[in-house]
């Protein structure tokens, strides 16, 4: 479904990733690892289209298309989706206003027709029940005063709203107590599927105890220096870094 | 700073004439319409003496109306007329208008219909509002298109009166649009407003509010999306003469093509109105190459015991934001409506009305699509 | 009595708080009497001046005599009798010195008094001063090493018989001749000011700072500063002013000019303290000053830090032409009004270049019955793609008598340009201010600490040197003064 190849990105004048491979099959589940300022997030957002990330060589294939060569709406509509580590507040737009767009438009670029009001609000609060959103949430401005698990429980459930075929999930645990990671993994899990690859980004092997990755790789200095099984988080948890680090990729 | 005044309205148009006199039309070379120059604006057609119209429809019950061009002024009119606001433009109106209407909401009266009123037609004319104690009314006024027109609106608020306006102005691209009005609020009185302007070749609203007793209020707020060649001018100045009085300010402006928006906030705490809370904020976006935007918040304190506050932001659309909104399937051109919508949405907000609310929502809509 | 009333009482002392306010004792070289085609000559002959800048200054005499005062500021003063004045005062026998041993020791007494060492404790402090006395430079420090390095650091009046290409290649090009009433006036009349040219590449080996003494009665003080950093360059300059305490009001008009060339940095620091009048509202220095600085080469950057506690009046913007692509400008400020001083002073900064920045932190402190405005201006143009602003200006007032009043314009017609600007006015928190005493603070220790904290971010940006005296001048204006 997505195949990544010999990747280099820069943000101005830096280069972040220097060289990334990486093959997702539908029904997969990865996990990028890596220490801080490996070059994650800037991962994310090459997929998701970010402006001032620029892909200076190698190639992303979605599909058999080009991904760079299409507007982040229209990927989003082609079923990538980024779960972000930071989801932006936009005051003044309600969160069900948002959603009920945000998915017509992506059913509108299919060439399928708009849900009404009615069938929208009838498929959010199907899915914000799971996912303990409040009806009060939803009437909020999107995302504004928003703790982090209910920013980040949000980002799930539009994962669940929107079904993706690629669903990139960035530091989804981050700033998340023990029972909002369980919740919010829980909720990703529901989601797994044979039609869908997920990439789960992260820095700690905890999350990785309940979304259970098929396989793992390990970002480092802007290239995957390392790849294996679910147990080699488990190495990582105990060894470090460093220790995989200082071995050649 | 209290005016001492002549007792007759005959008088008090002497006096205005002689102040109009001694300014002429502003230029920017005037420092309060430094933004808008009205007489660049006007040419060679100048001002004039035409004068201008006016039209209430169907009187709520509870509303009474006097023509002001017609003799034999009540006692009300003669109390009020002429006695607030000596602003430039106020004057010429003042000086040029023979006529005008006068409203009056009595003691107590709360109408719950809404009064509409609209303005048309060129040349000068006059309005004068009067809400007696504890009366409530929400004002509609339309402005119509007119290639030039000065109104000059006079409110007095009693004590614990509550008004709220609302005022539209469409877009024009030939129409010069001054109008000023001149407010007093008494005690308790409170006065909200909301102006929505889509522009025109000059278009200025100017505001002159004196809060002159305990626990009067004012908060005004403000849209405007403007393409073209279209200049809108909001121009308020708040006076706390007495001490706790609150005051607040929201204007949000979308220019875009080569159009022009202007603010100008000034709020004076007079001295020994201790207590008195300010608070003011303006913003603008713009959408091209060839947009200016000109704030200019203005403080003026004398009294020690404040809460004054402002902001001014200048700015185009948050490039995180869009790229979210566009992440999640939403195209450019829509997720740029869905963001310049929500950054007038806090001011479009402040509209209790609900009808007026969701009419002003509608039109905004209608001018973003041109605009964006 | 509670402390508002006990320390309001206390303001009438003020006026004694001044401790620059003594005369020196010495004989001077004064230009006849008042303003005229005449005087102007003289001046230029007693400084020996070339043709041209003679005719310069003709020029900006002419223009003058058809130019109006303006009257825009919220300053309020008795008309200015220019033929009431003296143009020209300078000590007798202080002909061109070429060491401090042949300064007349009463001048250097004089300084010493000020708390400007011009000796001895100068060298420990490694500060290079140019002091000027009235309307000439008696004093410049450290040249020679300075000239080491290629800085040139000498009198304007020198700089014009010694670098004339120099001075004719950027005088009046930043505050052109008809600028302004003052700016053309003191093009007519100026008589020393301090002149610095830093070279291609070099860093000011030390901090450059002029002196500002205003003696003689009846006397105006108009210097011109010029200060030119060529590319690559850096030099930061202190400026400091002080004037005898007397009942009549004096004029200081200077005209400063800063430029910087490619990624050139020059940072202006003043500590403004001029004799700001009694209690009573008698007497103080008009200080109509125009300060500008212009960023003319890429990647330049010029930094106003001002402290103003000076002067009865105050009329100064200290501002940046941001010309050069990925300029920056800055304006830190803190001014403080007493008794019956007032001040309309800010800045402007003006976008011309793409990627340009600008930054304003104004602090205003206004007590007994003074007036205090900030008026700023940041024009962004339509070439300034992606500039930013940022201003935040902050009032204080304290007591029911004193006005505090912001003026900000804000004009931007680029689409990718970013303004913010935010405003605040408040008083000195009553709890603040309890706090402090209950903790053992004496008074006036209290509100200068509070105060202080308030002006932290500016003063923070001044060199150590002056911080510290910034820092106690700040609790000096405003002894007595809280409410």
């Amino acid at each position: 479904m997505l195949e990544i190849k010999n990747l280099h990105v820069s943000v101005g004048d830096k280069e972040i990733l220097k060289g990334l491979n990486l093959s997702i099959k539908a029904g997969e589940v990865h996990a990028i690892m890596g220490p801080n300022g490996s070059g994650k997030s800037t991962l994310s957002y090459v997929l998701a289209g970010r402006a001032g990330y620029d892909i200076t060589e190698g190639l992303i294939t979605y599909n058999g298309e080009d991904l760079a060569a299409l507007a982040p709406e229209v990927r989003a509509a082609k079923g990538v989706f980024l779960a972000m580590q930071y989801p932006v507040e936009i005051p003044g737009v309600t969160t069900m206003m948002f959603l009920k767009t945000a998915l017509n438009s992506q059913r509108r670029a299919r060439g399928e027709s708009d849900l009404d009001a009615v069938a929208v609000l009838k498929l959010v609060r199907a899915k914000a029940k799971t996912l303990n959103v409040s009806e009060e949430m939803l009437k909020r401005a999107l995302n504004v005063g928003f703790s982090g698990g209910e920013k980040k429980r949000l980002e799930i459930l539009q994962m669940a709203l929107f079904e993706p075929k690629l669903a990139v999930l960035d530091e989804t645990d981050s700033g998340l107590d023990i029972d909002a990671l369980k919740l919010v993994a829980e909720g990703v899990n529901t989601l797994r599927a044979s039609s869908r690859a997920m990439l789960v980004i992260t820095h700690y092997q905890r999350l990785l105890d309940y979304i259970v990755p098929d396989r793992i790789h390990v970002l480092a200095r802007g290239k995957i220096v390392a790849e294996g099984g679910k147990e080699l988080a488990l190495e990582l948890e105990a060894k470090g870094y460093e220790h995989i680090l200082k071995e050649p990729a | 700073m209290t005016l001492v005044l002549p007792s007759t309205i005959e008088a008090r148009k002497a006096e205005a004439a002689t102040i109009f006199g001694s300014h002429g039309v502003p230029t920017r070379r005037v420092e309060e319409w430094k933004y808008s120059d009205l007489k660049v604006a006007l040419g060679e057609a100048g001002i004039g003496t035409d004068q201008a119209l006016w039209q209430v429809d169907t009187l709520p019950d509870g509303v009474e109306m006097f023509d002001l061009s017609r003799n034999g002024a009540p006692d009300w009119v003669q109390k009020h007329f002429a006695t607030a606001g000596r602003n430039i433009m106020g004057t010429a109106s003042l000086t040029l208008s023979d006529g005008g209407v006068a409203l009056r909401i009595a003691k107590g009266a709360k109408i719950s219909r809404p009064l509409k009123l609209t303005f048309q037609g060129n040349g000068h004319v006059r309005g004068l509002l009067v809400l007696e104690d504890g009366a409530s009314l929400t004002l509609v006024e339309s402005v119509g298109i007119a290639d030039f027109r000065n109104v000059g609106f006079e409110i007095v608020l009693g004590e614990g009166a509550s008004l709220e306006h609302v005022r539209i102005s469409q877009q024009s691209a030939d129409a010069v649009l001054v109008e000023e009005a001149s407010l007093c609020i008494a005690a308790g009185a409170r006065y909200c407003a909301h102006f929505v302007g889509f522009g025109s070749k000059l278009s200025r609203m100017e505001l002159e509010i004196a809060l002159e007793g305990e626990g009067a209020q004012a908060h005004l707020s403000g849209v405007s999306v403007l393409d073209g060649k279209r200049h809108s001018d909001v121009t308020t100045h708040v006076i706390h003469r007495h001490g706790n009085t609150a005051s607040t300010q929201l204007f949000k402006h979308v220019a875009g093509g080569n159009a022009r928006a202007v603010y100008q906030g000034k709020v004076t705490v007079a001295k020994g109105a201790d207590g008195s809370d300010s608070h003011q904020s303006a913003k603008a976006l713009l959408l091209s190459e060839n947009a200016e935007a000109d704030l200019k918040p203005e403080l003026e304190i004398f009294a020690d015991d404040v809460k004054c506050a402002h902001g001014a932001a200048v700015g185009d659309l948050d490039a995180e934001s869009l790229f979210y909104l566009r992440a999640r399937g939403i195209p450019e051109a829509e997720a740029r409506g869905l963001l310049l919508q929500a950054f007038l949405e806090d001011a479009v907000a402040e509209i209790v009305n609900i009808d007026q609310r969701e009419l002003v929502r509608t039109e905004l809509l209608t001018a973003l699509k041109r605009v964006a | 009595m509670s402390i508002a009333a006990e320390t309001k009482a206390q303001v009438a002392e003020i006026g004694d708080k001044y401790k620059y306010g003594f005369v020196t004792d010495i004989e001077m070289e004064m230009a006849p009497r008042g303003l005229s085609e005449g005087t102007v000559r003289y001046i230029s002959a007693k400084k020996g001046e070339p043709e041209w800048m003679l005719e310069w200054r003709l020029a900006a005499f002419k223009r003058w005599g058809a130019m109006k005062e303006p009257n825009w500021a919220r300053v309020h003063y008795p008309r200015i009798d220019y033929q009431n004045s003296y143009y020209y005062a300078a000590p007798k026998n202080t002909p061109l010195k070429q060491s401090l041993d042949e300064v007349d020791p009463k001048l250097l007494e004089t300084y010493k008094k000020l708390g400007i060492p011009l000796q001895e404790q100068m060298a420990l402090a490694g500060v290079a001063v140019d002091a000027v006395f009235d309307s000439v430079s008696v004093a410049t420090t450290f040249k020679a090493k300075l000239n080491e390095a290629g800085v040139i650091f000498c009198p304007i009046s020198e700089a014009i018989r010694d670098y004339p290409d120099l001075v004719k290649k950027y005088l009046g090009t930043v505050v052109p001749v008809t600028d302004n009433f003052f700016a053309t006036l003191n093009s007519a009349v100026f008589s020393d000011g301090t002149f610095v040219y830093v070279p291609k590449g070099v860093r000011c080996p030390m901090e450059l700072s002029t002196y500002f003494r205003i003696n003689a009665s009846e006397t105006g003080q108009f210097e011109r500063t010029l200060i030119v950093a060529d590319e690559g360059s850096y030099v930061s300059y202190l400026e400091g002013c002080t004037a005898p305490k007397r009942d009549e009001n004096q004029l200081h008009a200077a005209v400063v000019e800063l430029v910087a060339l490619d990624n050139a940095e020059i940072k202006y620091s003043t500590v403004q303290n001029w004799y700001p009048g009694d209690e009573n509202g008698l007497g103080g220095i008009f200080n109509f000053v125009t300060k500008r600085g212009d960023c003319r080469g890429k990647k330049s950057k010029i930094s106003w830090t001002q402290v103003e506690t000076g002067s009865a009046i105050t009329w100064k913007y200290p501002s940046c032409i941001l010309r050069g692509d990925e300029s920056v400008g800055e304006f830190y400020s803190i001014a403080i009004a007493n008794n019956y001083q007032q001040a309309d002073t800010g800045t402007k900064m003006i976008h011309l270049g793409a990627n340009t920045r600008s930054r304003i932190i104004s602090k205003g402190i206004s007590a007994g019955k003074a007036q205090n405005t900030y008026r700023g201006l940041v024009s962004i143009y339509g070439k300034a793609k992606n500039a930013r602003n940022y201003t935040q200006c902050d009032s204080l007032l304290i007591g029911g008598d004193c006005g505090a009043h912001t003026v900000p314009y804000i004009e931007s017609r680029n689409p990718t340009a970013r303004i913010e600007h935010e405003a605040t006015t408040s008083k000195i928190a009553e709890d603040q201010l309890f706090y402090c005493l209950a903790r053992g603070i004496p008074q006036d220790e209290a509100v200068s600490l509070i105060v202080n904290g308030f002006c932290k971010e500016v003063l923070q940006q001044l060199p150590m040197e002056f911080a510290v005296e910034a820092q106690k001048l700040v609790g000096i204006s405003l002894e007595g003064s809280v409410g």
